[in-house]
């Protein structure tokens, strides 16, 4: 008894209290879920070639060896690094300059620009990657054809499969992501700081140069190690554009090893491929801790909420305005792109002359279709469990990590935070491995599971930065008023936190709603969903129904997630 | 009511440093209906005690029982849960829940604490609660839209609401302003006494401790100094650290010269008698303990013993309107006395001062330094 008081401090009732129950059976959801696969993975990667996982005792090192000695290795590690970082750069550079523009300076437009990033962030990839071949494939790519016509060229003006494309293509997704991260940075910086320097003399210039950039620059090596991180983890785009540009990544040579389109899957040598990235991400995420609490020393971002000062941009507005709105105009070519494909029967690149033979029949065409209603079901299934799962595990999980104090509550909290260095790709490898000859395998329910591990690191942050907010005695006064824990918790810890709650719900609704990385590998005739459905009507190949299915995704998404912008968006600007 | 055996906690050293003893084998004992302070400097202890009996910390060893039966016993392996002790509690910030109205804060422990109630029973529960803390009128407006005050008294109202056995009150003033603050003490203790419940008061506050207690118990380091009525406190001090902690003393060391119910001291500027608190020896070292009221000046001949009288020179006045605050030499010490405003002195003047024996207590030296403080 004494020992056992000893170690954990935040303890409360006897032996099994609902306290106790409700965290081993965290420790055993969390362990299940994110360690499970890891050892998988790694066993696997040390089974000898043409043995099933699981089925062999041995151990050998041919994969390691032939990994190591393949000099394509090397190339494809090089490929990703390049990839990552050149997308990282232009996705950070874009992004710091909106989101100055909507946070310190007076541009008009600024809420509309802040609730257009951060719904774009539930604009699917996938999509957007589609519009932005019909723009500019060599053969008939719109703009490519726009040019020709004008210039009386031959050929394509922009090369839609090279590295270039596939790098800025990925930089332009990356932007709203990094955007929400910086304008948060910028918003909570302290004014006085730069008031100080204009006090001593200072003018504008001086000022960013001297003072402000300097005081942003750890927050940003650190949003950068973040997104570089999440472009080495992205599959979708390197799969639909790098694969025709003979451009393969660590992630598209993973999935081409476990789903060949001839011949069997090598799982080993994925498995080792997959400990690979792993290893990578690891190194990453070190990193990404290591520079976020430098930043913390700089203690430019605190709790307080503060209204900085706006620069009044007077002759430089009409170039802060045309490079912002210039910005989105970019960004939603690809999917007006969609949009016009989605309204002809067949593809026709977009000009005056084919307006009269717009029509609505792909779409009743799309919705007619069985799978169509099948991946309706399925797609809302998924999207709402996944929320669910992961909010209710996040919110659990956050009280024990925020307040208990024990051991198992830093375990916990370890655990629920691994799934930001496993990349998914890999992740959904481990999965199929362990669930193959299982009845879940080929069920909608193991992408929900899927996605509730790889959303859940996202969901226990959301979570703990809320509760760590709530005072302590809040929750203890429910306690001393006669409640028990599972009562305390429900009436007055979670009420308290709930527009936290509802954020994160909607965050991990629209991310589920747009990853293709599981829903594709875990394909099976049941299961499929969304993502999956544009993928197989895309490799058909059905256009307009793409196109289509495309515009009622991205339309039915961002039905949820705008009106929540919205609201928040007013709440900022007034409070 | 409440008794408590032998209560220890540590807390586990972080970052290297040793594991620290919250509490090292505090014992007392609290009757029904009692109005009971544990009192004491921050990081005595006190607020941990206050947990362990709430339930919301758990001692490593000890007994706590209330009533008859234990709630806590680290030999029998008994621990009852918080919400099953039947405890009311007034938090420090309140702990007044934003997302509920006035009526729902107070509803909560009759809907969903260990004998919930009927509706309609709730309803006259609730009411009556409020009017005892005249909040009746404001029972439907949202919590956050209530000042300071208001919330000490939804608080109040909580936690007495569905009749718990023991009121436990967390430096319940401690966030008020000094106005307030003074008039929230007469009515949370009005308001005790008039209910009858036994009540465990925390506060670093000796002011009001002395104002509200029935009894109170000083602690320092995890371990109890001295437990006692307030007056007994204030007047009889056991140590150094009471005398100085319960207010302002003239603290000069000496050495015991004589002993019994009436003892003597020989100090720097005389022989002193007065109480002995503690087993002295003649020869042992001692500190005398004078508050600065226990002090007056006489005239020569004005009494007809001259024994504990000294003549001393007055150094500086300091008036602060209801006292004269005087700083006297007597030989080489400075004392401290309260003068009342109507006496007119000038710093230079020779005076008498005369301390009654029975005003004047002997302590034992601090172990750490034998320093002489006197302000």
């Amino acid at each position: 008894m004494t020992a056992v008081a000893h170690h954990a401090p935040g303890r409360r009732s006897s032996r099994f209290g609902q306290q106790e129950v409700t965290l081993a059976v965290l420790l055993l959801f969390v362990g299940l879920l994110v360690l499970g696969p890891v050892i998988i993975l790694v066993r696997t990667s040390f089974a000898p070639s043409g043995s099933m996982p699981l089925e062999t005792w041995r151990f050998t090192l041919e994969h390691y060896v032939a990994l190591f000695s393949s000099p394509s290795t090397w190339k494809l590690v090089y490929n990703t690094m390049i990839y990552a970082l050149c997308s990282m750069c232009i996705g950070v550079v874009i992004a710091t300059a909106v989101a100055w523009c909507t946070e310190r300076t007076n541009m008009p437009g600024r809420s509309i620009v802040r609730v257009l990033m951060f719904s774009w962030m539930a604009v699917p990839a996938l999509v957007v990657g589609f519009g932005w071949i019909l723009l500019i494939n060599p053969g008939n790519g719109a703009l490519n054809v726009l040019f020709r016509t004008i210039f009386q060229v031959k050929g394509a003006i922009f090369p839609l499969y090279s590295f270039w494309a596939l790098t800025i293509i990925t930089a332009f997704a990356v932007v709203p992501t990094a955007y929400v991260m910086i304008s948060g940075l910028l918003r909570n910086m302290d004014p006085q700081l730069e008031q100080a320097a204009r006090v001593h003399g200072g003018n504008g210039w001086t000022i960013i140069a001297k003072v402000t950039l300097p005081l942003l620059v750890p927050g940003l090596l650190s949003i950068g190690i973040y997104m570089f991180m999440a472009v080495v983890q992205t599959f979708d785009l390197p799969l639909i554009i790098g694969l025709t540009a003979r451009f393969p990544v660590l992630s598209t040579r993973v999935y081409l090893l476990s789903s060949p389109d001839n011949g069997l899957p090598n799982y080993g040598f994925a498995a080792t491929f997959g400990v690979l990235l792993l290893v990578v991400a690891t190194g990453l995420m070190w990193a990404y801790l290591r520079a976020t609490s430098a930043g913390e020393k700089f203690r430019v971002v605190t709790g307080k909420a503060f209204r900085p000062r706006r620069i009044r941009l007077g002759g430089w507005m009409p170039l802060a305005l045309g490079f912002v709105f210039a910005y989105c105009a970019v960004m939603a070519l690809p999917l007006l792109m969609l949009l016009w494909v989605s309204l002809n029967t067949a593809y026709v690149t977009p000009s005056f002359d084919a307006l009269p033979g717009l029509t609505l029949s792909v779409y009743s065409r799309v919705i007619a279709n069985p799978i169509f209603v099948r991946a309706l079901f399925n797609t809302v299934v998924l999207v709402v469990a996944s929320a669910t799962i992961v909010m209710v595990a996040s919110a659990l999980i956050g009280w024990f990590t925020t307040r208990s104090g024990s051991r198992a509550g830093k375990i916990l909290d370890a655990m629920s935070f691994a799934p930001m260095a496993i990349p998914p790709i890999v992740l959904v490898l481990a999965i199929v491995l362990i669930y193959l000859r299982t009845p879940l395998y080929g069920s909608i329910w193991i992408i929900v599971l899927t996605h509730s591990t790889i959303f859940l690191a996202f969901g226990v942050r959301t979570m703990s930065t809320a509760l760590i907010q709530i005072h302590k005695e809040l929750s203890d006064a429910a306690l001393v008023s006669g409640a028990s824990w599972f009562t305390s918790f429900r009436k007055v810890t979670l009420p308290l936190v709930w527009p936290q709650f509802v954020n994160g719900w909607l965050w991990v609704f629209a991310h589920s709603a747009r990853d293709l990385t599981a829903p594709l590998m875990l394909l099976s005739t049941t299961n499929v969903v969304a993502a999956s459905a544009l993928w197989n009507m895309w490799q058909f190949p059905d256009l307009p129904g793409t196109a289509a299915l495309s515009i009622m995704l991205m339309a039915a998404l961002l039905l949820f997630v705008v009106p929540f912008q919205i609201y928040t968006a007013r709440r900022l600007e007034t409070g | 009511m409440l008794q408590i055996d032998g209560l220890r906690k540590a807390y586990p050293g972080t970052g290297g440093r040793p594991a620290t003893n919250a509490l090292n084998g505090v014992s007392f004992r609290v009757e029904e209906g009692e109005f009971f302070t544990l009192l004491g400097p921050s990081g005595c202890g006190k607020t941990t005690t206050l947990q362990c009996i709430a339930g919301l910390e758990m001692p490593d060893s000890g007994t706590i029982r209330m009533g008859d039966a234990p709630v806590f016993d680290s030999e029998a392996n008994i621990a009852v849960p918080a919400n099953k002790r039947r405890l009311g509690m007034v938090f420090q910030s309140y702990a007044i829940w934003p997302h509920m109205t006035v009526f729902e804060n107070v509803a909560f422990p009759l809907l969903y604490g260990e004998k919930r109630r009927a509706r309609a029973d709730v309803r006259t529960q609730v009411a009556k609660a409020l009017a005892m803390v005249e909040l009746g009128h404001l029972s439907d407006r949202p919590a956050p839209m209530l000042s300071g005050g208001q919330q000490q008294r939804v608080a109040l109202a909580r936690a007495l609401v569905h009749q718990p056995r023991i009121l436990l009150l967390d430096e319940p003033l401690s966030n008020l302003d000094a106005k307030l603050r003074d008039s929230m003490r007469t009515e949370i203790r009005n308001l005790v006494k008039s209910v009858g419940i036994t009540t465990v008061f925390v506060t670093h506050d000796q002011v009001e401790a002395v104002g509200m207690s029935d009894s109170i118990m000083l602690m320092r380091n995890g371990v109890v100094v001295q437990q006692g009525s307030p007056r007994d406190i204030y007047l009889r001090p056991n140590s150094v650290f009471t005398a100085d902690f319960m207010g302002r003393s003239n603290l000069v060391p000496g050495t015991i010269v004589e002993v019994g119910e009436i003892a003597a001291i020989e100090t720097n500027f005389g022989v002193i008698s007065g109480v002995p608190q503690g087993d002295f020896r003649p020869g042992d070292p001692a500190v005398a303990v004078i508050r600065p009221q226990a002090m007056s000046l006489v005239t020569e001949g004005g009494v007809a013993d001259r024994s504990n009288c000294f003549s001393a020179r007055i150094a500086s006045l300091n008036f602060l309107g209801d006292v004269v605050e005087t700083e006297v030499v007597c030989r080489d010490q400075r004392l401290l006395l309260m003068l009342s405003p109507y006496v007119q002195h000038a710093p230079g003047d020779e005076v008498l001062l005369h301390v009654p024996a029975d005003h004047c207590v002997f302590v034992p030296p601090e172990e750490t330094a034998g320093e002489a403080r006197s302000a």
